[in-house]
């Protein structure tokens, strides 16, 4: 208490010194005063009386130097003193100060802007109440081939009614419905959730009400949450829209509430309803059969429940249900269920190639680091004289020390503030790009915990950069003053240390330009995947048919082939077609089970059915090996037919032509002939292999969802307009989503690798930028020390160009020991990255051999500057300076 | 001079709370005369060090202090002991009477061998 007192008096200490000393002073001298008038009572002269006083008070100054250190905190007092004394020495050398400020912007922003990434998507808790509890459920069987099945809802009934580790289990899948009573009607993104899904994640409406448990009995009103994103996007954010009515599934449903913003997992639904309001999964065979899986489940564990405990409780429920259905789970199979961090299903996918581009900033800051260390050592060349006379004035060493870090931390404040500005700016970029992660993306603040991080890397960086300068100051001492010469000879300690921080910033840029050079070679790579379709100039765009409306496979089938003729009548339009799914949508084609004639008794192969129009494998130049296309011959009353690609035919037919053989999905109670055999598509990913797969035409399955592939000959996207007034020239109330270029999804498909490889570029430019200028600007100081030692070469008979090559050596030698030290370390680190690249090894001797000559070429370069510059030096000239 | 002891810090506070309680009110000076005069002339008072310890204690709030007139009509700032200076010389007394009072019976049995 009492110290806390004396703490704030002598903060204000630091406040009205001139009249606190006034004061002093006259206690001082009346304190003299009374000692000269006794000492003189005793009989002494006046001159000894007022020495003697003086000697007793242990003179003047040296009392008023104590008594004003304990007024004040000479600490703070010493730091403001040397705060001011920096700054305006940073202000006398803006060149330096300028260079030092944004190399360490350049490296602690890059580290703030890619902390603040890690902190708020793998550091930070999710931002539900109960997200640490939240798990995903995952069933399956994994050595019979399938390792992640969806639920049926008997299943989830016997989840929810055995297990001991939840207290809650909820539901959840997602379908595109159409919305109808705003101008126009839209598609909307569906969350259909069990009433309990938002309690038990422990999320709150933010308007309006949560769902209860009536709004899930059969019958309910239906009634709808909106996502905060949709509601901001869709109604502008307006309040009103609670208790508003809108039309979907020729239902009437209520909005109750809006949703906080929060980020959605697996999908980025627009609106949620209770399951009870889905017109499948509310479907009487849905609810009955165990079979008909189609949703997902999340589960709220207990307190204390660990995945592990809760995996085992949910996996033996599962082998119940085996052992009481064998005819729904085959007896044979190694069925399972599994509880899964939802923390880490959510972040997963980020957590490789944020690692790697965390570990890439910290190589940006350690090469600034290394450059402004640099620059303070070779500023105390100039600054030794002052350095000099301030140590013959009476400065100890710790004190020297600490204005020198004074000035550091200075610089790297800063450069922590101009570091956050370059953050800032570059944190929408960042935003976007990490959302083809994670749902966390938008969490990417710079909130306080990154204002904190920065400051400690700030105060880090300045540390190690301002204490070589400083330390390397201790040998300072009178001597240097009576030289006299402003350039004194550098020791071979400073020499050294200087050599260690060129070869480390050499080899830190190696590092980093191997990643980015790797990076870029595995983007080139997937860019030169032959997709096996050709995107140029198609338009797509996705239609959800209203299926209370379009409820036979007649109407459907109806729509769309009028729909396909009337967009086949627009100027522009080369072809058109239809497709469940098209390459690299994302869209899920069918898994299924399968017979193959003649090979009844052998376990069922599984493939991936996609239901297509005629004329889609013309319109995307997917080309035709054998067979036929499908054609509008094609009907339901005729024999169904099928068509394989490249990699079913082959797997399941080897050598022979699987033209006219016959397939059945259905255990050989009706068979489909295969007419034809195309070529592999990349559906996933260009890095993905192509899966078995069985194309059958649309006149067979009249889904409800279709996507158009248009082939133009014109820009696509140019004639989307027109396309899509064909559809509400049938149906006025039928919406078109998703409306996209081919080429625009196949570059979206592969932008999370070309933006990886742009960003660890980026990070690898500026370290080499700053590498660059560092070796060079090392060379030109160590040029300008030695000139007088090349005067007396050039003097004594030395060549331009003998030292030229001298100076360049010098370089060379650097830059190798430095290329050496950062292969070593690169062999060792880009395993780090094997998961990150396609179709390149970590090791690829091109990168490498690359990486290296462009290091090497931009160390040369930075160093021929300062080695021209010594061969011309004039040797009369350098003689006479000294 | 030089034979005198030193005064060390923690106890000069001691000895300035004591004598303001004995004389009351007083300037610099007089309390360094005093400290010393007390002392039978033992003890060296650099009256230099006197003047930030009456600080330390001023800002500690046990002292008080303001200008006043000396008895040969000087100027001079007067300390006075505050009510928390009282209760602190109290305690430091004790303090101080126990230490040399265990440290007496510490000393004591290698006297006699």
């Amino acid at each position: 208490m009492k110290s806390l007192r004396a703490f704030f008096l002598r903060l204000g200490g630091l406040f009205h010194k001139q009249r606190r000393d006034r004061e002093l002073a006259e206690e001082l001298e009346s304190h003299l005063q009374m000692h000269v008038d006794d000492n003189l009572r005793s009989g002494m002269s006046p001159e000894d009386a007022r020495r003697h006083a003086v000697i007793q008070l242990g003179g003047i100054e040296s009392t008023k130097e104590s008594y004003r250190d304990r007024r004040g905190l000479p600490f703070l007092e010493t730091f403001f003193q040397d705060l001011r004394f920096g700054a305006r020495m940073l202000r006398r050398n803006p060149g330096f100060t300028a260079v030092a400020v944004v190399t360490l912007a350049l490296g602690i922003g890059a580290n703030s802007a890619i902390f603040s990434v890690v902190n708020a998507v793998l550091l930070k808790p999710l931002p539900y109440e109960n997200g640490e509890r939240m798990v995903v459920v995952k069933q399956g069987a994994p050595r019979a081939g399938f390792p992640d099945v969806s639920f049926s809802v008997p299943e989830i009934t016997d989840y929810r009614a055995q297990n001991r580790s939840f207290d809650a289990l909820v539901e959840y899948h997602s379908m595109a419905f159409i919305l109808l009573g705003r101008k126009e009607p839209e598609r909307v993104l569906t969350g259909v959730v069990s009433w309990n899904f938002f309690d038990a994640f422990g999320v709150k409406p933010l308007l309006g009400r949560p769902f209860r448990a009536d709004d899930e009995k059969p019958g309910a009103p239906a009634v709808l949450l909106l996502t905060y994103e949709y509601w901001i996007r869709s109604f502008g954010g307006d309040p009103t829209v609670v208790n508003k009515t809108f039309t979907m599934n020729d239902r009437l449903h209520t909005v109750i509430g809006v949703l906080p913003p929060l980020p959605q997992y697996p999908d980025q639904n627009d609106v949620y309803m209770p399951t009870t309001a889905c017109p499948f999964r509310s479907d009487p065979e849905m609810v009955a059969n165990r079979r008909d899986r189609m949703v997902s489940l999340f589960g709220l564990m207990k307190p204390g429940v660990s995945t592990r405990q809760a995996t085992s409780d949910l996996t033996g429920i599962i082998q119940n249900a085996q052992h009481e259905y064998p005819d729904v789970y085959p007896p044979t199979f190694d069925v399972g269920a599994w509880a899964l961090s939802l923390r880490e299903q959510l972040t997963q996918n980020a957590r490789a190639t944020m690692l790697v581009l965390l570990a890439a900033a910290g190589f940006v800051l350690l090469i600034a680091c290394a450059n402004v260390t640099n620059l303070n050592l070779a500023r105390m060349v100039k600054r030794e004289r002052e350095l000099a006379v301030r140590v013959a004035l009476g400065a100890g060493r710790n004190r020297l020390l600490r204005q020198l870090l004074t000035e550091s931390l200075l610089l790297a404040l800063a450069g922590a503030a101009l570091g956050l500005v370059f953050a800032q700016n570059g944190l929408g970029l960042l935003v976007s790009y990490v959302a083809r992660f994670t749902p966390r993306a938008r969490e990417i603040h710079l909130d306080g915990t990154v204002l904190l991080f920065t400051l400690a890397v700030a105060v880090v960086v300045s540390l190690v950069s301002g204490s070589f300068a400083a330390l390397d100051s201790r040998d300072h001492n009178i001597g240097n003053l009576k030289e006299g010469s402003v350039q004194s000879t550098i020791g071979i300690g400073r020499r050294r240390l200087r050599s260690v921080l060129i070869v480390s910033q050499v080899a830190v840029s190696f590092l980093l330009l191997i990643g980015a050079g790797l990076m870029l070679r595995s983007f080139l790579n997937l860019q030169r995947v032959d997709p096996g379709f050709d995107p140029e100039n198609v338009l797509t765009m996705r239609l959800n048919l209203n299926f209370t409306k379009y409820n036979t496979a007649d109407k459907r089938l109806a729509f769309y082939e009028a729909l396909l003729e009337k967009v086949q009548a627009q100027p522009g339009v080369l072809s058109v077609a239809g497709g469940m799914t098209f390459p690299l949508s994302g869209l899920n084609p069918w898994s299924n089970d399968f017979t193959i004639e003649g090979r009844e008794s052998a376990s069922l192969p599984i493939a991936d059915f996609r239901v297509v129009t005629p004329g889609y494998f013309k319109t995307l130049h997917i080309p035709l090996l054998g067979g036929r296309d499908f054609t509008r011959q094609d009907r339901p009353n005729t024999p169904t037919v099928a068509i394989v690609n490249r990699t079913a035919a082959h797997r399941f037919w080897g050598t022979e032509d699987p033209v006219g053989k016959r397939i059945s999905t259905d255990k050989g109670k009706t068979w489909i002939q295969i007419v034809g055999v195309v070529g592999d598509v990349k559906q996933d990913g260009l890095d993905r292999d192509t899966p078995d797969e069985i194309y059958i035409p649309l006149a067979d399955s009249p889904v409800s969802g279709l996507s158009l592939v248009v082939k133009t000959s014109v820009e696509p996207l140019s004639i989307a307009r027109r396309v899509i007034q064909q559809i509400y020239d049938i149906d006025p109330d039928q919406p078109a989503a998703r409306v996209a270029s081919l080429e625009q999804v196949r570059a979206d498909s592969v932008a999370a690798p070309r933006l990886t490889a742009n960003l660890l570029g980026l990070f690898a430019l500026l370290a080499l930028a700053i590498a660059a200028a560092g070796i060079g600007g090392v060379m030109a100081l160590s040029v300008s020390q030695r000139t007088h030692e090349i005067g007396v070469r050039m003097a004594i008979g030395a060549w331009p160009r003998e030292i030229l090559r001298m100076v360049l050596g010098q370089g060379v030698a650097l830059t190798v020991v430095g290329l050496a030290l950062g292969l070593l370390g690169a062999i060792g680190l880009t395993r780090m990255l094997r998961g990150l690249l396609f179709e390149v090894t970590p090791t690829d001797p091109l990168t490498f051999v690359g990486v290296a000559a462009v290091l090497a070429i931009a160390a040369l370069s930075a160093c021929y500057v300062p080695a021209r510059r010594a061969a011309r030096v004039d040797p009369n000239v350098a003689l006479r300076c000294e | 001079m030089t034979d005198k002891a030193d005064v060390w810090q923690g106890t000069l506070a001691l000895m300035v709370l004591k004598t303001l309680e004995t004389l009351g009110p007083l300037h610099g000076y007089g309390i360094a005369r005093r400290i010393e005069q007390t002392s039978g002339k033992l003890l060296s008072v650099n009256y230099g060090t006197l003047y930030p310890a009456l600080l330390k204690l001023e800002q500690e709030g046990y002292i008080a202090s303001e200008w006043g007139v000396s008895d040969n009509n000087r100027k001079a700032k007067y300390y006075k002991l505050t009510r928390a200076g009282r209760r602190q010389l109290e305690k430091e007394a004790q303090d101080w009477q126990q230490t040399t009072a265990i440290l007496a019976r510490f000393l004591a049995p290698s006297e006699e061998s």
